[in-house]
C-alpha cells in the first residue's frame, strides 16, 4: 500500500512537472511584433494611442499581407514628436480619425527597409502611396523633415525606426491641403479658414493647384490666428475668413505671394539660414536651422519673427510651414 | 487525530472563485447530504501585463485594471462519493484610461456583470486507506458558460471585459492524499474543452495544506496552459478579438479558513501570477463567508 502512494505521487508529480511549463523561456527571445514594440516601449505611448485610435493596431501586429516576406516597415514618432503638435496619448481626439489613420500609413511601407538604405535624395513609397524622400544633413539622416533617431529595430513583422517629427501628407496638393486643414478635416476645429479664403479672394488658387508640369514650391501658411493678429495690427478687426475681403485683392495677393517660394518645395532639413525669394514681395529671412525648424521674417515684419507651427507638412506640389505671423513685405 | 466532519465539509469551498484562478473542484468530498454556501467578495489589480515577448508596464489603453468580484458558490453531496459543486461571480472590471483616451476612443472605464455559472459534478473513485493516511482519486467534469450577454468582443474595449463570454467543458483528475495528523496534498489536471474561438486548455493545480479542528490553511501553485492556436495578444493572427487568445498562467496562491461558531466560518486568501502570457499580472485578495449544514 505504501508503495502505491509513492507511486501514486510520483506519478502525479510527473504529469504536474510536464503540464505545469508555462516559463518565459518559451518565448522571450523571440522578437516583438511593431506594435508590440510601441506598446511596450514608453516613449511611444502617443503613438501607441494613435495606432489605437487609427485603427492600425491590429494591422501591425500581423504579417504584411501585401509583402512576400510579410515585413512592414514603420518609422515611429516618439512622444516628442507628437508632442511638437501639441498631441501626447490623451488628446488625439482633436484629430479626424481618418487623417490620423492615413498619418500613420504615411509612416509604414511594405517589406523591410534598412537604415543602410537611406541614401540621400532617394525615395521610398509609403502605403497612403506618397513617396517620401531621405536628406542628409551633417551626420544626420531625415526622412522629409523628420530626423532618424535610430534605425533597424528588429520586429517579427518588419523594422522600425525612431523620428523625431510626424510626418504629414494630406494626399493632395497645396490648395487641397490648406482645405483639408479649413474643412476640418484633419483636426476637428477649422485652421487655415482665413489663408483659404485669402487664395480665393486672390484669385491664387490656380496657381497653386498642381497640374501636368506645374511646379512646386515651398509654402508657409499662416494660421488663423496670424491673420487675426494682422488685422489688429493694421487697425481693423478679422473675426471671420471674409473680414480679410476688407484688404484690397492686390495687397492680398502680394501678401500671399510674398509666403511661395517657387523651389521645387523644400523641408526643413533642407532648408538653411538665409535670404529666399518669393514669388511676389520682397526677400524673406530664414534663421538658425534649430531642432528641426527655422524662424522665417518678411521685409515688413521688422524684428519680429514667424515660428513653424506646423513644419514639413507634404503636397502634392510641394512643401507647406504652418507659421505664425503673416509673413509682410513692404507694402 | 480525526478531522470533524463539519470542518472537512467547510473545507471544500475554499477554493471559491477570484476569476477561478484556482479549480472550483477541491479534493475534499462532502458526506451525503452536507452542504455549503460561501459569499465571498474578491478584489485584485494590475498594472503590468505579460504580453509576448516581455511583460509590459502599463496596461494599454486603460493603464491599470481592478476586477472585483463577488461570487456565491456552493457544495453539496448527493453521496458521500458523488457531489455537485457551483459558483456564480458578478464582476466588475475598472480601467484607469484618461478622460482624453475614453472620449477619443469611445471607450467606458468600467464593464460590470454577471459572468459565467461553473458547474461541476466530482465522483470518488476509490480512497485507499493508507494506515495512518488516506489516497482518494476523483474524477471530476464542469461545464462553465456565460448567463448574461456581456460584450467580449469590443476591440481594446475589452481589455476590461466581464469574462470570455465562451462556455468550456471541462474534466479534471483529481489525487487528495491526506494523513490523520491534517496534512494534505492534492494535485489535478485536467483539460479545458472550450467554444467561442477560444483556444482549449490544459489545467493543472498542486496543493498543499493543514487542517486541523481550529483552523484551516492550504498553499498552491496553478497552471494554465492554452493550445497554440490561440494567438497572442499584438502578435501574428490578432485581430483585436481576446477571447481567440492564448493564455497561459501560473499563479500561486494561499487560503485560509476558520470556523467561528455552528457551522458558519470565514475564509480569506491572496494570490497571484509568478508567469503569463497574455493576461494581466495581477495580485488579488478575497474574504468570504462560509455556511456548511
Amino acid at each position: 500500500m505504501k508503495n502505491l502512494y509513492i507511486k501514486s505521487v510520483m506519478a502525479l508529480a510527473l504529469i504536474f512537472t510536464f503540464g505545469a511549463c508555462e516559463t518565459e523561456s518559451n518565448f522571450e527571445d523571440s522578437a516583438p511584433s511593431i506594435s508590440y514594440i510601441a506598446v511596450s516601449n514608453p516613449a511611444f505611448s502617443a503613438l501607441e494611442a494613435a495606432a489605437v485610435y487609427g485603427g492600425v493596431a491590429g494591422v501591425l501586429s500581423n504579417s504584411n499581407p501585401n509583402d512576400p516576406d510579410g515585413n512592414y516597415t514603420v518609422f515611429a514618432p516618439n512622444n516628442d514628436a507628437f508632442a511638437r503638435l501639441g498631441l501626447n496619448e490623451d488628446n488625439l481626439g482633436v484629430l479626424q480619425q481618418s487623417f490620423l489613420t492615413n498619418t500613420l500609413l504615411y509612416h509604414v511601407s511594405n517589406g523591410n527597409s534598412f537604415g543602410s538604405s537611406f541614401v540621400n535624395g532617394s525615395t521610398s513609397t509609403s502605403a497612403l502611396s506618397l513617396d517620401r524622400r531621405f536628406i542628409t544633413r551633417g551626420g544626420d539622416t531625415y526622412i522629409n523633415g523628420s530626423k532618424i533617431l535610430a534605425t533597424d529595430i528588429n520586429a517579427s513583422n518588419g523594422t522600425v525606426h525612431v523620428i523625431d517629427k510626424v510626418m504629414i501628407a494630406t494626399g493632395g496638393d497645396i490648395v487641397q491641403s490648406a482645405i483639408a486643414l479649413q474643412s476640418a478635416q484633419v483636426f476637428k476645429a477649422p485652421e487655415l479658414t482665413f489663408l483659404v479664403e485669402a487664395v480665393v479672394y486672390a484669385d491664387l488658387v490656380g496657381a497653386l493647384t498642381a497640374s501636368e508640369g506645374s511646379p512646386s514650391f515651398t509654402v508657409f501658411a499662416p494660421t488663423d490666428q496670424a491673420f487675426k493678429d494682422l488685422g489688429t495690427a493694421l487697425g481693423l478687426t478679422f473675426t471671420q475668413p471674409t473680414d480679410i475681403r476688407q484688404l484690397p485683392k492686390e495687397v492680398v495677393a502680394t501678401v500671399l505671394l510674398n509666403h511661395v517660394i517657387a523651389n521645387g518645395g523644400k523641408f526643413t532639413s533642407e532648408l538653411d539660414a538665409g535670404i529666399l525669394s518669393p514669388l511676389g514681395g520682397d526677400p524673406l529671412t530664414l534663421g538658425a536651422y534649430t531642432n528641426g525648424t527655422l524662424t522665417v521674417t518678411g521685409v515688413g515684419n521688422g524684428s519680429a519673427v514667424a515660428n513653424m507651427a506646423i513644419p514639413d507638412v507634404q503636397a502634392t506640389n510641394g512643401v507647406i510651414h504652418v507659421i505664425d505671423r503673416v509673413l509682410l513685405p513692404n507694402l | 487525530m480525526k478531522l470533524p466532519s463539519k470542518l472537512l465539509a467547510m473545507l471544500c469551498l475554499l477554493t471559491s472563485s477570484l476569476l477561478l484562478a484556482q479549480s472550483p473542484v477541491s479534493g475534499f468530498m462532502k458526506k451525503n447530504n452536507e452542504g455549503s454556501v460561501v459569499i465571498s467578495y474578491s478584489m485584485e489589480k494590475y498594472d503590468k501585463v505579460f504580453l509576448v515577448p516581455q511583460e509590459v508596464d502599463g496596461v494599454p489603453v486603460f493603464n491599470e485594471v481592478t476586477n472585483t468580484s463577488i461570487s456565491l458558490y456552493g457544495e453539496f453531496g448527493i453521496t458521500d462519493n458523488l457531489n455537485v459543486v457551483f459558483n456564480v461571480p458578478y464582476i466588475k472590471s475598472e480601467g484607469e484610461a484618461t478622460e482624453g483616451t475614453l472620449e477619443s476612443l469611445g471607450f467606458e472605464n468600467t464593464r460590470e456583470g454577471i459572468q459565467d455559472l461553473s458547474l461541476y459534478v466530482k465522483y470518488n473513485f476509490h480512497t485507499f486507506n493508507l494506515g495512518k493516511s488516506d489516497l482518494s482519486f476523483i474524477g471530476s467534469i464542469g461545464l462553465e458558460t456565460p448567463l448574461s450577454d456581456y460584450e467580449a468582443n469590443e476591440g481594446l474595449q475589452s481589455i476590461i471585459a466581464i469574462g470570455n463570454h465562451a462556455s468550456s467543458f471541462n474534466a479534471l483528475g483529481i489525487a487528495m492524499f491526506k494523513t490523520d495528523s491534517g496534512f494534505f496534498t492534492t494535485g489535478q489536471v485536467g483539460y479545458s474543452f472550450k467554444d467561442s474561438g477560444a483556444p482549449h486548455a490544459f489545467l493543472s493545480q498542486l496543493k498543499v495544506g493543514y487542517a486541523a479542528s481550529k483552523f484551516y490553511v492550504d498553499g498552491y501553485i496553478a497552471n494554465q496552459l492554452s493550445e497554440k492556436d490561440g494567438v497572442d495578444i499584438l502578435g501574428e493572427g490578432f485581430t483585436g478579438y481576446f477571447p481567440a487568445t492564448r493564455v497561459n498562467y501560473t499563479r500561486v496562491g494561499l487560503n485560509a479558513f476558520a470556523p467561528i461558531f455552528d457551522g458558519i466560518g470565514i475564509s480569506a486568501g491572496a494570490n497571484t501570477y509568478i508567469a503569463g502570457r497574455n493576461l494581466g499580472k495581477s495580485t488579488g485578495f478575497y474574504g468570504g463567508l462560509v455556511y456548511s449544514f
